[in-house]
């Protein structure tokens, strides 16, 4: 089959795809026509009911294969006179894969980095090009990786031999972007429902009746149906044009190893999902550690801050480096698995730029601190550039204190409610003292199974969570007493600083607090040597 | 007439539509044949499965004793002279059964006795060795006996930390009765439980047979190790219990492994032809004359009697089943009932099956 004979077919595919609404339309306009022609009219008026009930989700849907506006640009615009040098760069990669140069370069707070085109007419004809530039993405690729990866992406628009063959692409991407839209529209229709119904029993509560169980069952189901249409097209049309796909991705990381060396390629595609991971995990246990204490790392640090975390994991990274995606990441995902991609690379000749120097893509940006401080404040929520920043010793302090605190919580309650006093930890090491930890610990959150065992094994589930509680209550003490500190570290947990000696015997003093025959001596020496 | 007819037949389908629903709800009530059967077992003066005993194999008195001062008044001397009379007459297989029991009861209960004991006692050898039981039934008891997959990360963190406990107190009894081969019959439950290699094994099965080489309890729980959920597979617990059952002297019980390992990897599908197959029948006469000749006290006896009641039953062999089933009604606690959750009610079913055919052969 040649590229025309390929390129009309995704075409049809494509076309396909916006007249399946109006097909199903026909359809219902059909029996509706059949119905007033021979059907007795009770029946024919049900019929009508039924096919305009059927007929609201497709309209809507049609009106939804429009790419969603929003999606299309954010991020910081920045211009020729901004970022010159990264401008430059990117002028000539398309110059060099033989297409034209994006209108817009965005900045954005993502790891990874797009080319985008404002599609028109059905996505049939381009408009606008956007490239989106994630801050995180550069900050973890040298300069020549970074050069791969949007010689890559611009290489999907411009494979000039296979002109037609875009449209394979603009219709995948379409596709995919209409059952998700599709999907968020029914997910969005749940969480609704969901929203109403536990504002209802919130109110039910607030009068004193039992709340109902929340049923979101057959909300957005005329949603999730149309979706399912749209799916099963959008699967057909996937399996047409896959083999296409995947080899026009191989075309591109080839023309991409072309332009930017075959070594920074794949080292490049080594690197992404790599990066990937260490992106969501620095997400989680670092630039948003503190957000449930009211606090933020300083500006520029909440997505610049990977940083620090790429420099002192080296080794983890590596080993992700290894170990290659040999799946490709979702059902929709035209690129083969990324393992061989760099297999493909790696069996190339060698192009001998393996030598050429590799500074940091960070470099390309005028002033890299500044643009991380402009992405912030465009891409963070009003409510999240409200909170206090305070730098990353102080972040890491001040929210695993409170974290802790939070943890020690329901031992605290239940101890001020056996013990009919506050709570403290006095309270509680003398509570132990007089053989009633048991009955507080009774009183602690269980599992199924701790719940269900009775005398020594009932014990033995309760003693690490009383253990787990105390240990808790007796490290914020010691912070309280300015004994203790939190300590940051890029490379693993944060660890707690205790003086010398605690350290080493805390465990040990834990455990006889929480032995069978409870002794806090231990515990209440270290407790007074501060 | 015929739309008479029509509403017979309709009333009489919904009618037999609705006993199907309500059985398969309900449960099917036990058949004629059954009831008949229990009648029939009561008649030859054995027991209802309310009233078998689920802790123990067989009579045993001094035990029961002992468990019952324990579990009711918290008295640890009668447990206590059991085992210091085990130890003197170096009666090793009966003390690892007593041990076995004993701990198993300080651990399901609060284990205040055990406490007291140690309390009046420290040195006490005897009592160490209690210890060391309960621990490893504690930390079973933690674990929960369902499959690895079905059981959750604390119920394995209480199980690990708890049984890890167990291997200082199994050697401190080990030290304190050096001849016992005890505390080694024990530590096969932390070699199963933390999957010691096969080399240490070894070394804890040396262990065992330089002090009793025809030990009944260690061979089953050594059997349990050799098996393929633990540490071992088909073919090496077979090989296991096919050396243990040649190398031993009549009498020591080691005839009837061979049938453990049988009904581990077998029963749950095996037909009831493959119960008569030639090889199997030999290998039930063998552990019959096993029993035979076996001393008549030997703790182990009523538990391998349990073993053939249910074989001879699968074989036909009624009136052999019986006779067995005679000589331990009353106690049910051994192998194969105590692998099911009740029991009682599976050795009953199976004694009533024999009791039937025995009297049809008649």
């Amino acid at each position: 089959m040649g590229a025309s004979v390929r390129a009309l077919r995704a075409l049809l595919l494509l076309a396909g795809f916006y007249l399946l609404g109006l097909a199903m339309l026909a359809v219902l306009a059909g029996v509706d026509w059949a119905a007033a022609l021979w059907a007795p009219s009770s029946l024919a008026v049900k019929l009508y009911v039924v096919s305009a009930l059927l007929a609201v989700p497709i309209v809507r849907g049609m009106f939804m294969l429009r790419t969603p506006k929003d999606d299309a640009a954010h991020g910081v615009l920045v211009t020729d006179a901004q970022e010159p040098r990264l401008w430059q760069e990117v002028r000539e990669l398309a110059a060099q894969v033989g297409t034209r140069a994006p209108d817009e370069i965005r900045l954005t707070a993502d790891m990874n980095a797009s080319v985008s085109e404002e599609a028109r007419f059905l996505g049939l004809l381009g408009g606008t090009r956007r490239l989106h530039l994630g801050l995180p993405l550069v900050s973890g690729l040298t300069e020549a990786q970074l050069r791969a990866v949007l010689a890559h992406e611009m290489g999907h628009y411009g494979n000039a031999d296979t002109r037609l063959s875009a449209i394979t692409v603009r219709g995948r991407v379409q596709v995919a972007r209409t059952i998700a839209h599709f999907e968020e529209r029914a997910g969005g229709k749940v969480a609704k429902e969901r929203a109403r119904q536990e504002r209802k029993n919130e109110k039910k509560l607030a009068k004193g009746k039992k709340a109902k169980e929340v049923d979101t069952t057959g909300v957005g189901l005329t949603y999730r149906s149309m979706a399912k249409v749209y799916k099963a097209y959008g699967h057909f049309y996937l399996r047409a044009t896959l083999a296409g796909s995947r080899r026009q991705e191989l075309a591109a990381d080839l023309a991409a190893a072309r332009i930017a060396g075959r070594d920074a390629t794949a080292s490049a595609l080594r690197e992404i999902p790599a990066l990937d991971s260490a992106h969501d995990f620095y997400m989680n246990a670092y630039a948003t550690l503190g957000v449930g204490a009211g606090l933020l790392p300083p500006p520029g640090e909440v997505f610049g801050g990977i940083r620090h975390l790429l420099a002192a994991r080296a080794g983890e990274l590596a080993e992700l480096r290894r170990e290659l995606p040999t799946e490709p990441a979702s059902p929709y995902d035209s690129h083969p698995p990324i393992a061989e991609r760099v297999a493909r690379l790696e069996a190339l000749p060698d192009d001998g730029r393996a030598s050429e120097p590799a500074g940091p893509a960070l470099g390309l940006l005028a002033d890299p601190g500044a643009a991380l401080v402009a992405v912030e404040q465009a891409s963070l929520t009003p409510e999240a550039l409200r909170l206090r920043r305070v730098d990353w010793p102080e972040l890491v302090h001040v929210s695993m204190t409170a974290h802790f605190a939070q943890e020690a919580e329901p031992l605290r309650r239940a101890t001020a409610e056996v013990t009919d006093g506050d709570g403290s930890l006095d309270a509680l090491l003398n509570a132990l003292d007089l053989g009633v930890g048991w009955e507080i610990a009774d009183r602690l959150p269980k599992s199924d199974q701790a719940g269900a065992a009775k005398g020594r094994a009932a014990r033995e589930f309760a003693r690490p969570v009383l253990r787990r509680g105390l240990s808790r209550m007796v490290a914020g003490e010691l912070i309280d007493r300015g004994a203790a500190r939190w300590e940051l570290s890029w490379s693993e947990s944060a660890s707690l600083r205790m003086p010398p000696g605690h350290e080493d015997d805390l465990p040990a003093a834990l455990d006889a607090a929480v032995a069978d025959h409870p002794d806090t001596a231990p515990l209440r020496r270290l407790l007074a040597t501060v | 007439m015929s739309m008479e007819v029509t509403r017979v037949i309709v009333i009489a389908v919904a009618v037999a539509v609705g006993v199907l629903v309500y059985r398969r709800i309900a449960g099917a009530p036990p058949s004629r044949g059954a009831a008949a059967a229990a009648r029939e077992a009561e008649a030859l003066g054995l027991l209802p499965a309310s009233r078998q005993n689920t802790m123990v194999s067989g009579p045993d008195p001094e035990l029961e004793r002992a468990l019952a001062a324990a579990a009711a008044r918290g008295d640890w001397e009668p447990a206590a002279r059991l085992l210091a009379a085990t130890r003197e007459r170096r009666d090793w297989q009966r003390r690892t059964r007593y041990a076995d029991l004993l701990g198993d009861a300080a651990a399901e209960g609060d284990g205040a006795w055990l406490d007291a004991w140690e309390a009046a006692r420290p040195d006490d050898p005897d009592a160490a060795v209690v210890r060391a039981s309960s621990t490893i039934s504690l930390a079973w008891l933690l674990r929960g006996g369902a499959w690895a997959k079905d059981t959750s990360a604390e119920q394995f963190a209480g199980f690990h930390r708890v049984l890890a406990r167990s291997r200082d107190e199994i050697a401190r009894a080990a030290e304190l009765v050096p001849d016992d081969p005890t505390p080694y019959v024990f530590e096969i439950r932390p070699a199963l439980g933390f999957g010691y290699p096969h080399d240490e094994m070894h070394r804890i099965w040396k262990e065992i047979t330089n002090r009793d080489p025809y030990h009944f309890g260690a061979h089953t729980g050594a059997l349990q190790y050799w098996y393929a959920k633990w540490r071992g597979s088909k073919e090496l617990a077979e090989r296991f219990t096919e050396e243990a059952a040649a190398a031993a002297p009549l009498g020591t019980l080691l005839k009837a492994l061979p049938l453990i390992a049988w009904w581990e990897h077998h029963d749950d599908d095996a037909k009831a032809a493959d119960f008569r197959s030639p090889r199997l029948v030999a290998l039930v006469d063998a552990a019959l004359a096993d029993v035979a000749a076996a001393p008549p006290d030997h703790p182990n006896v009523p538990g391998v009697r349990h073993l053939l009641a249910y074989y001879l039953t699968r074989q036909g062999r009624f009136e052999a089943a019986l006779e067995q089933f005679r000589l331990v009604d009353g106690y049910v606690g051994a192998f194969p009932w105590s692998c099911y959750s009740d029991p009682g009610a599976v050795y009953c079913r199976w004694r009533d099956t024999a009791v039937r055919g025995a009297r049809r052969g008649r």
